[in-house]
């Protein structure tokens, strides 16, 4: 760009980005500020009522949370998502949102839209979020009540996406389908293409609970889709289609893959980024939550969670027959929704395996092959 | 936009200078900073020792004057220096003229 300064670039395109990835440095994290939400969703892996008391009482205030973001921008991250529950529920979601970007970190926001107010608008405006996530639901009221439990919130809903859109935020719109919304799908697609400059996402996949509530589970159990239901909507996405048709090669393995020693941990949990939960606990990503699998911020630091914590999770290993001869060499593993943290919360232990997830894979496969 | 030499120059609130590795970037927080609200700016060596040289009170003829004693180079050199970062990081609103 001239003589003192390079031309500017965005994430994750930064050189930088990509070479602290390589050298396995800290990139990005995610804050997730309150386990409550306003919304009620049947599918919902963590959603706590809005105004309980308890799980507010056991959210990082926002000193602990001026701790963690200080010592994250010490360590170079770049980037940061702020989820929920329903973030801006916290009373304090500005001061958390600026102090973040004050340390020149790029900031993206997950949010239902329903409690988007003037004041967040002018916030967003002045000080725009690297991304501002909304999930739509549904279209009709009586779809989004369906999802939500709060069809009067459809309105909030409608009014906060169209705040946001008429001040000029940027908005990225997708979608989870569920068996209670999965009739809407291009209804809401169309929806969330019209007001979104982002590409279209939707996600079909839902896991159970944090809290093992086993009622709650069985709502997600109901809720989610058949194989046959998901591999048709994924297909009927001509992008989605053909972003799995043109990486066929390198989500299928040719034979069955090599892991005699049964490490379970294949993905890049906990390298280059990590989550930290309402309460403070460090966890690699946002499934990998159990007794066992949490480090507490509160009384430790980030670096010595990457340095020792991070290593002795990434490290364990299995012996258990049934997954060394399913899981741990399955060639369509990429595919499939398996990983140890969503066996975890499925069936409470790392190496299990989960017949739902397998039979989506299988599907999906059959698919590809068609 | 042209900078003028006896005036000061300071980095705008709403930019934040980090050093990451060895690299000294500078992020744009708010709209109207940088070209787009998402990018990131990486400047090089002089442009950072020039960038780290914005402080209250001092002028760009300070600032040349001083940098030309601690690097040993010519102040009118410095001074092009000076002025052409400042130009450009003018353009991104990304410093203001003090006063």
């Amino acid at each position: 760009m001239s003589l003192y300064m390079e031309a500017p670039q965005k994430l994750p395109d930064f050189w930088l980005w990509e070479e602290r990835r390589k050298k396995q440095g800290l990139v990005s994290f995610t804050l997730e500020l309150t386990p409550r939400c306003n919304n009620a969703c049947r599918h919902c892996y963590i959603n706590l009522p809005a105004g309980d008391g308890q799980a507010r009482e056991r959210e990082l205030d926002f000193d602990g949370i001026k701790k963690i973001v200080d010592e994250a921008a010490e360590l170079g991250a770049m980037w940061c998502l702020i989820t929920g529950g329903e973030p801006l529920l916290r009373e304090d979601f500005e001061d958390i949102y600026l102090y973040i970007k004050r340390k020149g970190i790029f900031v993206s926001v997950f949010t239902n839209a329903t409690l988007i107010s003037e004041k967040h608008v002018q916030l967003f405006k002045k000080y725009p979020p690297r991304a501002l996530e909304i999930t739509v639901y549904g279209v009709t009221e009586k779809t989004y009540g369906a999802v939500t439990g709060k069809p009067e919130l459809f309105a909030a809903f409608m009014r906060g996406v169209r705040l946001l859109l008429d001040a000029g935020v940027p908005l990225s719109l997708k979608t989870v389908m569920i068996r209670s919304n999965v009739h809407e799908f291009q209804e809401i697609a169309a929806f969330c293409r019209a007001h979104s400059s982002e590409p279209f996402r939707f996600d079909p996949f839902i896991h159970l609970r944090f809290d093992r509530d086993e009622k709650r589970n069985q709502e997600i159990r109901e809720e989610r889709l058949s194989p046959e239901a998901i591999v048709a909507l994924e297909h009927s996405d001509s992008a989605r289609h053909d972003a799995l048709q043109k990486n066929c090669e390198k989500l299928v393995f040719n034979e069955d893959m090599d892991n005699p020693e049964g490490f379970l941990f294949g993905c890049g949990a906990g390298i280059s980024e990590f989550y930290v939960n309402h309460e403070g606990f460090f966890m690699l990503c946002a499934s990998l939550y159990g007794s066992g699998l949490l480090y507490d911020l509160k009384n430790g630091t980030i670096k010595n969670a990457l340095d020792d914590f991070v290593p002795k999770i990434r490290a364990m290993r299995t012996t258990k027959t049934e997954y060394m001869a399913n899981c741990g060499r399955c060639r369509i593993i990429n595919l499939c929704l398996w990983c140890p943290a969503h066996a975890f919360l499925e069936m409470g232990q790392l190496d299990a395996c989960v017949d739902y997830f397998c039979s989506v894979a299988k599907e999906r496969y059959k698919k590809m092959l068609l | 936009m042209e900078i003028d030499v006896n005036a000061v120059y300071l980095p705008s609130e709403d930019v934040v200078a980090r050093k990451i590795d060895d690299a000294f970037i500078l992020v744009p927080i708010a709209s109207g900073v940088g070209s787009m609200e998402d990018e990131l700016y990486t400047l090089n060596e002089t442009g950072h020792i020039i960038w780290e040289g914005l402080a209250p009170g001092r002028r760009v003829v300070d600032l040349a004057k001083s940098l030309a004693e601690e690097y040993d180079a010519s102040e009118e050199e410095i001074r092009q220096d000076i002025q052409g970062i400042l130009t450009e990081l003018l353009k991104l609103n990304m410093i203001h003229k003090d006063g």
